[in-house]
């Protein structure tokens, strides 16, 4: 049977790395996930749920205290990614520090304040104001990609991660262990992104998101053929093309593309493009000018013009301003048609067989981009009243997620032990899973892959071997085995050194501090009669020369005491032992300047104080004491460090200088007898300086 | 183990030469910027190319040609093959003031030096990185890792850390930084005390500047009140402000104070014109546009929340010769490079504009000695300038002529020679060889009573330069627009003064050919003239700081802050540097810093033994360490037992990044050590067991001892306590607390004093509060 210990459990909580997705677990929609070791938390962006309104649509926060997480760091500006950042900011006891990159703000700023305004109209429950927001910005601080911070041990930096402008990936190091969070990303170069990059670095957990399971895009050049031909079709046919777009994002990307075709293809001249959105138009500035975030190819472009000057798209500020005769191709907001323009131009078009609608991205499940893709022949206006659905519906996915290709060479690039998927369906997902599962399954380096629900957190346990440098003097002889080792540890953002004191202000930000005390106590009785009652206490009492005619004492080697007038003081260097000294003397110096006893001693004994002839009397007077007058043998046989007694026929010998007994026959009282003289000893003489 | 540091100036030590470092760190050696001074000292050179061979990294600070100049050269004619590291800022705006200084060259001189290939090949070598990113070096350089931190003063500024094994204190190049927040920069963040981006521990060295050790600088305020002042004087006198800066540092934040002067209706500006002219302008402007992200939290901030971006300049008028400028009604402000005023439309102008009373000059940099804006900095009052004038001018008459002739004999030759080349190979090579041909009989024929220094005696000013006074024509609707000032100046102009079109032509082809060089110049064959002038100094000089440097004060204030133990000053004259050396002792007293003033080309070695070593700590130990709190580390005393003795088969062990690498390297050098014995393929296989064991093996770890055998010590107080700092302790905990002449008493009876060492001094009667306040004070220690 094996016995159970307590310290033999194969984990410890400093060990334990917690992921735990509040949302985006096994959804997609409203990212957020916290990320917990050695005490530190971490948020990984705070959205919304796009299907959902309100504060249910928000992560499940209330599953954390807010006010324990150190950092949150918001990956792109998607209202499934930012959307509940302004909340979270404002409403919740939140103390911690925020990051997102330049792009990421600046947009983020203006593309929520959007979608305050859009929701107005839609809910009531608003999550936050207009005002809420611009007190966010405040709080948010930026980091450039490859930029590394440090916040209370938490390191990190971001890698561009595709998807949309300024759109990250974190990595993120707690004493050693790395975690990268991939956010949405796309190892696909598009016209105006550059591709995911491969971290130079390998993490040791990678949360990676899953929106496409097992999906493979079809490549880009045929992708974009079909677009542009389903386009070239809808509107050839005469009808109106309608593309809900999310204003920002893969909206700059059709835009260039549908720019580019109508530029080679002059016969469509006449057919107008609308892109419905003021987002758009006061984000253009952020596009001209976070360039470095995108591809070499348009920041080359950027150097003579700018590509994001369209020649043959026009603005369309709203409905109203909208002539809808003939054909023409719209581009409007939000891109799941949830409300909004896209939903009114959608209503107003739907039963013409003529018109089409192209969804150009992912749609969330229980949005009504998601429903006709399922082609019913019915759907709910806004107003509850059923429409048919005539127009064509056409899904070109330009989403920039990875796919199951990328994803899985994104992976086996980094090689994590550990892969925890996010931000997918559960059942594609778990086809990711088990396809990614499959893939490993013979490798000799097995990677484990999670797939947590929302609330539901993955427990991995990292032992870290606690590393220490040990540095300057202390290092400057070589390790043997069995040498003692001396010296202050400093931890720092999980840095260990073991330092000696001298070194530490060489080595280290921190200083060694000398203090020093001096206490005054007023002091009547004379120096000397205090030098007398010292020497009992210490045996280290030196007499200090001083100048103009003052008197000092150095008791312990620690504490001097100098005689002023009727003041006395006492200097010395702070410690506790020191301290300690410096208490013991002035109680001594207070009986004798208190007590009237205390002063009536025989000058001569103060002058010439003897403390072993006091320990000889006081030992004598305790053995007579002990063992009675007759015991003592005749006083000629003992000498002056010598006392020979006789009790009970034993024979006693007690050698007064070293406090040895021995008694021959009864090693019981020699050893009873030494005790006491030790007791003795140590209540009469004074103490000894360490 | 020794680390191996030494440091060699190549130039710009002991005196104001422009920056170049060797340092050589373990096996790796760097070059610290690569500057080259405005005459094109060849001695920079020839330094620099003994020791180019064994570069292996390079490290750029600033765009300017103090700090990057040579860089072409280096490239272009001696074929420098390293990695360069350089912000993105600086790798843009490096290019501008290279472009910039060869058309400078270029409009008035044959120009040598370098072309503009050379910049754009020496360009491409360059990695481009962001402040605060960790680089960590491969091969030679492993276990050695650099990150620039933003230095200010231009855009992309950066101090380079070099840091070794994550350990040993880093090294710090920080030069010409600038701490103090500007329109367009932040600070410097080399010694922040939140401690991000600094380790926490003092650096080892640093390598500094002392170039205003001995100079400040009078308040922003007064100077921006200054300028303002100067400005609109001379306007409303009618004269014109030459303001002499640089291509595309400095220049930036004069444009953002000025534009913004101008807009400000209560500064009355708005009725006169403000330009900026050099050869790039346009693309400085559209570059400063894409680098929001580099610049202060201020216009970060306006940028994201009213997406204002403040290189949307609205009165501030973009120029590239003088004829853009001409354009520009008068009396006008005129931003011009170069700063040094030796080339550039800074020089032309003021020389057109130094005559007149009417008009200003304004130098915002001191440069260095022997420019024209250090000479008139050193004495404003100098009222007549002996000046080279060099100019292009267009060949005419008989000269042409024989240029034709010859160039059509060339050709023929040409033809025959070069028949079997590739054609674009002849084409290349044409108008060097046209240029130095006219050379030869040009200077006989034109300018033979100018040019000598035999003519002094000739006192007369010579008619400068082709100068057309616009003549402004009016309607009823105003002045009549000339549509060219407002087409977008990278469409090609033919006209035969836009030279800058060149670099923008270059930039848009993207070196596919030089043609449009060539057609230029074939078009109109010039020659290159050189005069001695003399100017009638009437105009008022004067010299307002906007270099954006840190003063001397602040630099050794901010040394002070950052501790480092070893400091190397550079580039200032020798009264300066030994002045500034002192002042560092002085300051750095209490830790003992060793402060080093090397001449060029004398080896600075601070290599040090290196006492370090690696320890494990059981479990057992970490179980019974107290730790408290100090700053922003936890320590704690630690009593332990050495154990040697090997537990390997611990296998849920995880490596930190510093072990595998120093392992790596172990094996690396015994893989090295092997491949002198011939045994190379054992070797690699070794090396490969090397770090399975050496990973294993070489760490002893640490246990912790029995309370017998723990030796006791003497008690460390650690933190440094601020008598201020503590005051308010006092008075939260309801003591009254104050300073009677530096010495903090409480209650009247306690006196805590603090001396210079940072000793604390505690004196008091014996009270009740004595005991109460010590235990405060001891509170503020972290006692081990």
């Amino acid at each position: 049977m094996a016995e159970f210990e307590v310290e033999e459990t194969p984990h410890n909580d400093s060990e334990l790395l917690k992921i735990t997705p509040l949302g985006a677990g096994q959804e997609v929609g409203r990212s957020c996930h916290l990320l917990e070791f050695k005490e530190k938390k971490i948020m990984l962006d705070c959205g919304i749920h796009p299907g959902i309104s309100g504060l249910a649509g928000l992560p499940y926060i209330d599953f954390t205290e807010p006010e324990k997480i150190d950092l949150l760091l918001v990956t792109h500006f998607h209202l499934d990614h930012a959307g509940g950042l302004p909340w979270f900011l404002q409403k919740t006891t939140f103390k911690g520090r925020v990051f997102m990159t330049h792009a990421t703000k600046a947009i983020y700023r203006w593309l929520l304040s959007d979608y305050i305004k859009v929701s107005n109209i839609s809910t009531e429950d608003q999550l936050y104001t207009e005002a809420d927001l611009e007190d966010s910005m405040a709080r948010i601080e930026t980091i450039n990609f490859h930029e590394e911070k440090m916040v209370g041990g938490i390191k990190f930096w971001c890698y561009h991660a595709g998807h949309v402008l300024g759109a990250a990936m974190f990595m993120i190091q707690i004493a050693g262990v790395r975690v990268l969070y991939t956010g949405d990303y796309s190892r696909e170069e598009d016209r105006h992104l550059m591709a995911a990059e491969i971290p130079a670095v390998r993490p040791d957990v990678l949360i990676t998101e899953a929106t496409y399971g097992t999906h493979i895009h079809e490549p880009r050049e045929e992708r974009e053929a079909r677009f542009t031909n389903t386009v070239q079709d809808i509107v050839n046919r005469g009808g109106r093309c309608l593309i809900p777009v999310f204003a920002l994002g893969r909206a700059q990307e059709l835009l260039l593309i549908l720019d580019d075709y109508w530029a080679n293809h002059p016969e469509l001249h006449d057919i107008p493009i609308y892109y419905a959105s003021s987002l758009a138009k006061k984000c253009m500035a952020v596009y001209q000018t976070y360039s470095n975030a995108m591809n070499q190819k348009i920041q080359k472009q950027l150097n003579i013009s700018n590509p994001f000057q369209f020649k043959h798209i026009s603005n369309l500020k709203g409905m109203e301003h909208f002539d809808d005769v003939g054909p023409s191709v719209v581009m409007a907001s939000p891109g799941m048609m949830q409300s909004g323009l896209s939903r009114e131009l959608f209503e107003s078009w739907c039963n013409d067989r003529r018109n089409g609608v192209i969804v150009a991205g992912y749609c969330v499940e229980g949005t009504l981009a998601k429903h006709i893709l399922s082609e019913p022949e019915e759907v709910v206006s806004m107003s509850g009243q059923k429409i048919p659905l005539k127009l064509s519906v056409d899904y070109i996915s330009f989403s920039a997620h990875a796919d199951y290709k990328q994803c899985s060479e994104f992976v086996r690039a980094m090689k994590p032990p550990h892969v925890v998927l996010v931000h997918g369906e559960a059942n594609e997902m778990n086809r990711l899973k088990l396809a990614l599962n499959r893939e490993y399954e013979d490798d000799p380096e097995p990677i484990q892959i999670h797939n947590p629900k929302n609330t539901e957190s993955v427990q991995l346990y990292f032992k870290g071997e606690k590393m220490a440098k040990v540095m300057g003097e202390l290092a400057t002889t070589k390790p043997k085995h069995g040498d003692k080792l001396s010296g202050i540890l400093v931890k720092r953002n999980f840095n260990y050194h073991i330092l000696a004191p001298s070194d530490l202000s060489a080595h280290t930000n921190l200083t060694m501090s000398t203090l020093t005390q001096r206490q005054s106590v007023t002091f009547t009785a004379s120096l000397s009669l205090l030098k007398y009652y010292l020497h009992q206490l210490s045996d280290d009492v030196v007499v200090l020369p001083l100048s103009n005619g003052r008197e000092g004492l150095r008791v312990f080697g620690a504490v001097t005491v100098v005689k002023e007038q009727n003041m006395l003081l006492l200097e010395w260097t702070a410690n506790p032992v020191n301290d300690m000294y410096a208490d013991s003397v002035l109680a001594i110096v207070l009986r004798v300047d208190t007590d009237p006893q205390a002063r009536k001693i025989p000058v001569q004994r103060i002058a010439k104080p003897d403390l072993n002839r006091e320990f000889r009397e006081r030992l004598e007077v305790m053995l007579e004491g002990m063992f009675g007058e007759e015991s003592f043998k005749d006083p000629t046989s003992s000498g002056p460090d010598q006392i020979n007694l006789e009790v009970d026929g034993f024979e006693i010998h007690i050698n007064t200088k070293t406090r040895v007994v021995s008694c021959a026959g009864d090693e019981n009282v020699a050893e009873m007898l030494e005790e006491s003289i030790r007791r003795l000893y140590t209540t009469i003489m004074p103490v000894e300086t360490v | 183990m020794t680390s191996i540091i030494k440091f060699t100036p190549l130039a710009g030590a002991l005196n104001e030469g422009p920056n170049c470092y060797l340092l050589q760190v373990d096996e790796f050696t760097f070059l610290l910027d690569c500057g080259w001074s405005e005459d094109f000292d060849m001695d920079v050179i020839n330094n620099v190319m003994k020791h180019i061979s064994q570069v292996d990294a390079m490290l750029l600070t600033f765009p300017d040609i103090q700090h990057i100049g040579a860089l072409p050269y280096l490239a272009g004619k001696i074929g420098l093959n390293c990695a360069i590291y350089a912000t993105v800022p600086v790798y843009k705006m490096g290019q501008m003031f290279l472009y910039d200084l060869y058309q400078s060259h270029h409009n008035i001189e044959d120009f040598d030096k370098f072309t503009l290939d050379d910049v754009d090949s020496a360009f491409d070598k360059i990695t481009q990185v962001k402040h605060n990113q960790t680089i960590t070096l491969k091969d030679k350089g492993l276990g050695l890792s650099i990150t620039p931190v933003h230095a200010g003063h231009m855009i992309g500024g950066t101090a380079w850390k070099i840091i070794k094994d994550d350990e040993e204190g880093e090294i710090v190049y920080a030069v010409d930084f600038n701490h103090k927040r500007e329109r367009h920069l932040n600070g410097c963040s080399l010694f922040e005390s939140s401690g991000e981006t600094w380790s926490g521990k003092p650096p080892q060295l640093m390598i500094t500047d002392g170039y205003n050790a001995m100079y400040q600088q009078a308040r922003r305020k007064l100077r921006d009140e200054q300028l303002l002042t100067r400005i609109i004087e001379t306007m409303r006198g009618d004269g014109n402000v030459l303001i002499a800066v640089d291509t595309a540092g400095r220049v930036l934040e004069l444009a953002i104070l000025l534009d913004q002067l101008w807009r400000d209706t209560r500064s009355g500006l708005c009725a006169y014109s403000l330009a900026m002219i050099n050869n790039v302008t346009y693309n400085v402007v559209e570059f400063a546009k894409f680098m929001v992200e580099w610049m202060s939290d201020k216009i970060i901030n306006s940028f994201t929340d009213q997406r204002n971006n403040p290189f949307h300049f609205k009165h501030l008028k973009l120029c590239h010769n003088l004829g853009d400028l001409a354009q520009v009604p008068q009396p006008k402000c005129v931003l011009a490079s170069t700063a040094d005023m030796e080339c550039g439309f800074a020089r032309q102008l003021f020389i057109r504009w130094a005559a007149d009373p009417r008009n200003t000059v304004i130098i915002t940099s001191r440069s260095t000695k022997g420019t024209l804006s250090r000479t008139l900095v050193d004495d404003p009052t100098v009222s007549r300038l002996k000046l080279e004038m060099k100019k292009r001018v267009p060949i005419i008459g008989e000269e042409l002529d024989q240029y034709e002739r010859n160039r059509a004999a060339k050709k023929a030759t040409e033809v025959k020679v070069f028949e079997e080349e590739s054609s674009d190979e002849s084409d290349a090579e044409e108008p060097v060889n046209t240029i130095q041909n006219r050379h030869d009989f040009i200077v006989p024929n034109e300018v033979p009573k100018k040019s000598g220094s035999f003519f002094k005696q000739l006192k007369k000013t010579f008619p400068m330069y082709p100068f057309i006074e616009p003549r402004i024509k009016w309607d009823e609707y105003g002045e009549i627009i000339n549509p060219d000032d407002f087409r977008m100046s990278n469409i090609i102009q033919v006209d035969e003064e836009v030279k800058a079109e060149i670099i923008k032509t270059k930039m848009e082809v993207d070196k596919t050919d030089s043609n449009p060089l060539q057609s230029v110049v074939e078009e109109a064959p010039t020659k290159c003239v050189t005069e001695t002038v003399f100017i009638e100094m009437k105009c008022t000089i004067s010299f307002i700081d906007f270099e954006g440097r840190s003063d001397g004060e602040s630099m050794l204030k901010i040394i002070q802050q950052i501790k480092p133990r070893e400091v190397i000053v550079v580039r200032a004259d020798t009264k300066t540097t030994k002045y500034y050396a002192e002042a560092i002792r002085k300051a750095l007293t209490s830790s003992g810093v060793e402060v080093f003033t090397p001449a060029v080309n004398e080896v600075v070695d601070t290599t040090k033994e290196r006492h370090i070593y690696q320890v494990k700590l059981k479990d057992s130990l970490v179980g019974t360490l107290r730790f408290s709190n100090a700053r922003d580390s936890e320590i704690c005393w630690i009593d332990a037992k050495v154990d040697c003795s090997e537990n390997v088969n611990d296998s849920s062990k995880v490596l930190t990044d510093s072990q595998i690498r120093e392992a790596k390297e172990i094996a690396d050098k015994e893989e090295f050590t092997m491949d002198h014995d011939g045994e190379d393929i054992i070797a690699s296989q070794k090396s490969s067991n090397a770090i399975n064991t050496q990973v294993a093996n070489i760490i002893p770890s640490l246990e912790p001892l029995s309370i017998e055998d723990t030796p006791g010590h003497q008690t460390c107080f650690i933190n440094e306590l601020r008598l201020s700092d503590f005051k308010q302790v006092l008075t939260k905990e309801g003591y009254q607390a104050e300073f009677i002449g530096g010495v903090l008493v409480c209650n009247n009876m306690l006196a805590i004093r603090r001396n210079q060492q940072g000793h604390i001094d505690l004196e008091g009667t014996l009270t009740e509060e004595y005991y109460a306040i010590r235990d405060l004070l001891y509170q503020q220690y972290a006692v081990v």
